[in-house]
């Protein structure tokens, strides 16, 4: 177990250089800046939609987009990820540091501006909304970071690819087609909230379905990414 | 010329230099205008470069494609297809709420393609060397993206036009009844490409690292509407009137209204009520702007 | 042309048997089997001959697409094991840039599970002269310094097995010294080590044997000297000096073993096929004819010659 504190460390350092830190404490504060331009000029408490909207739909997944595609994506791309597969660890510890960096670090970012958004802008049922989003965020973000470190493991445009499949897939094509609903995370997230009794719009996932598929997410995507790693294929110069 | 002495021996193996017109700047520009191009579409490099290009691209066409069709079948089927035809939601002014996000998706997968390259492997001094001079440069990539963007952006509208054209009872009519909706889309198409492009192109300008220039691109295009919808919804409708104008796909959304006379898409667009020109005009400001600041960015980059 | 290259016959600590690998139409490694035992090996071959996709093989980095690799007797391929004893010295320059030499070394040394991390970083951080540098960050090396760092990453847990591909590459001539002094020392404990170069000087001065590979496909293998005397269909050719070297080239021309003798200003330079029975009868000629020798120098029994013979056939 203890050969997988330098693996996250490494990882760790790797992830929080100067320009991505900063592009991701921007996205984290954003809403939290929101609410508080919000709170500040009078306006109407809402929590539940800037969550809804700006946070579960845009500022989590793009989190752990960037932190998921980047955790071993980047030492793919310029070639260091050989020094840590030439080691006698066990190819599941290695995916298992990897996705626990990756799904820590979305968390950290993305769960703070939960709290200080309920915070800011809770209203009677305040505690629900904190609470649900809390949990459903941590969960939610979790399953997005592991699925983009498993994919980052097959091709090396993952960015885009997860780019595609949140926009494109979870913002329109799984709206149009309600029999694939099941088929995003966002909607699986969102059904987790209302679950915990959050006021979410629209018809949300049952709670039983919602937890099935976050939890499928985060198995799934460990066991792809051991399963790669087991057979990853590093090509020499010439 | 062979030369030999008792030491060595040089030989002539034919070189000659060449003495021939060398073509100008003109055609420089114009050799890197089209290498943009061919560039944004992934044309002259492997199968790879084109999955996101033409993928994106097949994406935004097939609903015109889809709405042609059925406008065919429709025909056929007489004054109640008609019917079914006007109610069709794939209309010139509707398709932009189908179309802009994949034109966004083009920019930020394109963009950093092909600005941060030639930075992050060390080829500009190669091209500043030449004949061509840095602002040159910087225009030639930015024109080329936005051209590419406004062919991708109008594609499914002329399909649109030349399918109902044909579609209506005889070709004459058809020409009539849609010529109005040509310079309609044109101009949106060129708005569209034109500040897509341009900002995409000055966020990957500042940013060589493909990975973060993606990322910066998507960000600023999807979250602003987002925001102003937030705070459209929960403070002072003025608050939201000024940050409208900041968001460039709510900005594309006002624009294509007014250019339609339709109901804009977003409803924070329809609430906000901003007459058409302030869309149009800071649509004008975005290109223009981000325009200059890119090509600052080129004179004033070091290499 | 008819002598198939054998390796030498020792203990195997590394097997390669019949490996080929393609990609798609491209076949880089082509039905290639050797054999490694301690001492180093170096792997000569141009750019583009597959001596980095055979070192990505042998390091398990790589599945075959016929063949075997086999380390210590089981599979290279998906055996994570393997690398407790095996070290890998990769081509391309990137290091964490932002980790120090020291943590690098340590990262490596954590990773392998050595029993005294700092430790063993900083000897292997001394083994490869970098103490100075060392706790600056390896972002702000040179390539020199940075090819010291990978190889200390490489001997942290003192492998038995090191593989390095290119190690020489971007060293001034006092690092090449020092890390070939290096290697030759890791040799003499018994350790196996191979090492990959297209420059013939690096692999005439450090390899003990050699295997030479050129468009995927194993030309060589042995000791080159060796190698020089299995090409019989290629002359050998000799630089001679004596007391009367018109004399003498033509009494070798009535020996058997002689092609051809041209007088040189200065030498007799003299083809042979056959070394050992020229080497008897020029003695007995420059006795018979009464002709003494001042100098006889082989010319071409250099790897430069070795090897341009073999990539041209």
């Amino acid at each position: 177990m203890t050969v997988m504190t330098p693996l996250i460390e490494v990882t760790l350092r790797g992830l929080l250089g100067r320009r991505r830190t900063i592009l991701l404490a921007l996205l984290a504060g954003l809403p939290v800046l929101i609410a508080l331009l919000i709170r500040v000029s009078g306006g109407r408490p809402d929590a539940d939609r800037i969550l809804d909207t700006l946070v579960v739909r845009t500022v989590m997944p793009l989190v752990a987009l960037i932190v998921g595609t980047a955790a071993i994506g980047s030492e793919i791309e310029d070639g260091t990820a050989v020094y840590l597969i030439i080691k006698p660890i066990a190819r599941w510890r290695i995916a298992a540091a990897k996705i626990l960096v990756a799904a820590g670090l979305t968390a950290v970012m993305v769960i703070p501006a939960v709290v200080l958004t309920s915070l800011l802008l809770g209203r009677n049922d305040m505690t629900t909304t904190l609470v649900g989003f809390t949990v459903a965020c941590f969960v939610g973000g979790s399953a997005y970071a592991a699925a983009f470190v498993a994919l980052s493991l097959f091709t090396t445009r993952a960015l885009l690819l997860g780019l595609a499949y949140v926009l494109i897939w979870e913002g329109v094509l799984s709206g149009l087609l309600e029999g694939t609903k099941f088929l995003s995370i966002r909607q699986a997230t969102l059904g987790l909230a209302a679950a915990l009794g959050v006021d979410v719009p629209g018809e949300p996932l049952a709670a039983g379905v919602s937890v099935a598929v976050l939890a499928t997410v985060l198995v799934g995507a460990f066991a792809l990414a051991t399963w790669r790693l087991a057979r990853f294929e590093i090509r020499g110069g010439d | 010329m062979t030369a030999s002495g008792p030491g060595g021996s040089i030989f002539d193996l034919g070189y000659q230099s060449y003495t021939g017109p060398r073509l100008g700047r003109r055609s420089a520009v114009r050799a890197l205008f089209s290498q943009t191009i061919r560039a944004c579409f992934g044309i002259g490099r492997g199968g790879r470069a084109k999955i996101a290009p033409f993928g994106l691209s097949a994406l935004a066409v097939l609903p015109a494609g889809l709405a042609v069709g059925f406008a065919a079948l429709a025909a056929q089927a007489g004054p109640a297809g008609g019917a079914i035809e006007n109610a069709s939601p794939i209309r010139y002014e509707t398709y932009h709420g189908l179309v802009a996000i994949l034109i966004m998706l083009f920019c930020a997968a394109q963009a950093p393609e092909l600005f941060g390259r030639d930075q992050r492997y060390g080829v500009l001094p190669l091209y500043f060397s030449r004949v061509l001079t840095r602002p040159d440069y910087a225009l030639a990539k930015v024109f080329g993206l936005m051209l590419a963007l406004f062919a991708v952006d109008i594609a499914p509208y002329l399909i649109l036009f030349v399918g109902r054209v044909f579609v209506a009872p005889d070709p004459a009519t058809g020409l009539a009844e849609e010529i109005a909706a040509l310079p309609r889309f044109l101009l949106q198409g060129v708005l569209v490409a034109g500040l897509l492009g341009g900002i995409a192109g000055l966020i990957a300008a500042w940013t060589p690292r493909r990975a973060y220039a993606t990322a910066t691109i998507i960000a600023v295009f999807i979250i602003p509407p987002i925001i102003v919808a937030i705070v459209a919804a929960q403070t002072s409708q003025d608050l939201a009137r000024a940050l409208v104008l900041f968001s460039p796909g709510d900005i594309l959304d006002g624009t294509n209204a007014a250019i339609f006379g339709s109901i804009p898409d977003s409803p924070v667009v329809a609430s906000v009520n901003l007459p058409g020109w302030a869309y149009l005009a800071a649509a004008a400001v975005g290109i223009v702007g981000s325009i200059g600041l890119t090509v600052r960015r080129y004179v004033r980059i070091a290499t | 042309m008819t002598a198939s290259p054998t390796a030498p016959a020792v203990v195997a600590a590394l097997e390669v048997e019949h490996v080929s690998r393609w990609y798609g139409n491209v076949v880089a490694v082509n039905d290639i089997s050797f054999g490694l035992g301690g001492g180093v090996t170096g792997l000569l071959g141009p750019n583009g001959a597959g001596k980095s996709t055979l070192l990505h093989l042998m390091a398990g980095l790589l599945a075959p697409s016929a063949g075997r690799v086999l380390v210590e007797g089981a599979s290279a391929w998906r055996r994570p094991e393997m690398y407790r004893h095996v070290g890998l010295v990769p081509e391309r320059e990137t290091v964490h840039g932002f980790l120090t030499g020291r943590e690098f070394a340590a990262l490596n040394a954590r990773l392998q599970g050595v029993a005294d991390p700092a430790g063993a970083a900083a000897r292997a951080i001394a083994t490869v002269d970098l103490t100075e540098a060392a706790d600056r960050p390896i972002g702000t090396y040179s390539k020199g310094m940075r090819q010291r760092a990978k190889l200390a990453g490489a001997l942290v847990h003192e492998p038995r097995i090191l593989l390095l591909d290119e190690p020489f590459n971007g060293m001034d001539p006092r690092q090449r010294l020092h890390m070939m002094t290096l290697l030759r020392s890791m040799a003499a404990e018994g350790r196996t080590i191979l090492f990959s170069s297209h420059i013939l000087e690096e692999v005439e001065r450090l390899a003990d044997s050699v295997l030479v590979v050129y468009a995927g496909r194993l030309a060589a293998a042995g000791d080159f000297r060796s190698i020089r005397r299995l090409m019989t269909d290629r002359p050998h050719t000799f630089t001679v000096r004596s007391s009367d070297d018109r004399r003498l080239a033509a009494a070798l021309m009535a020996d058997a073993s002689v092609f051809g003798a041209e007088l040189v200003s200065g030498h007799v330079a003299i083809r042979t096929a056959d070394y050992d029975a020229f080497t008897r009868a020029l003695p007995r000629v420059a006795r018979d004819g009464g002709v003494t020798l001042f100098e006889v120098r082989p010319t071409d029994d250099s790897l430069e010659s070795v090897f341009s013979y073999l990539v041209r056939r």
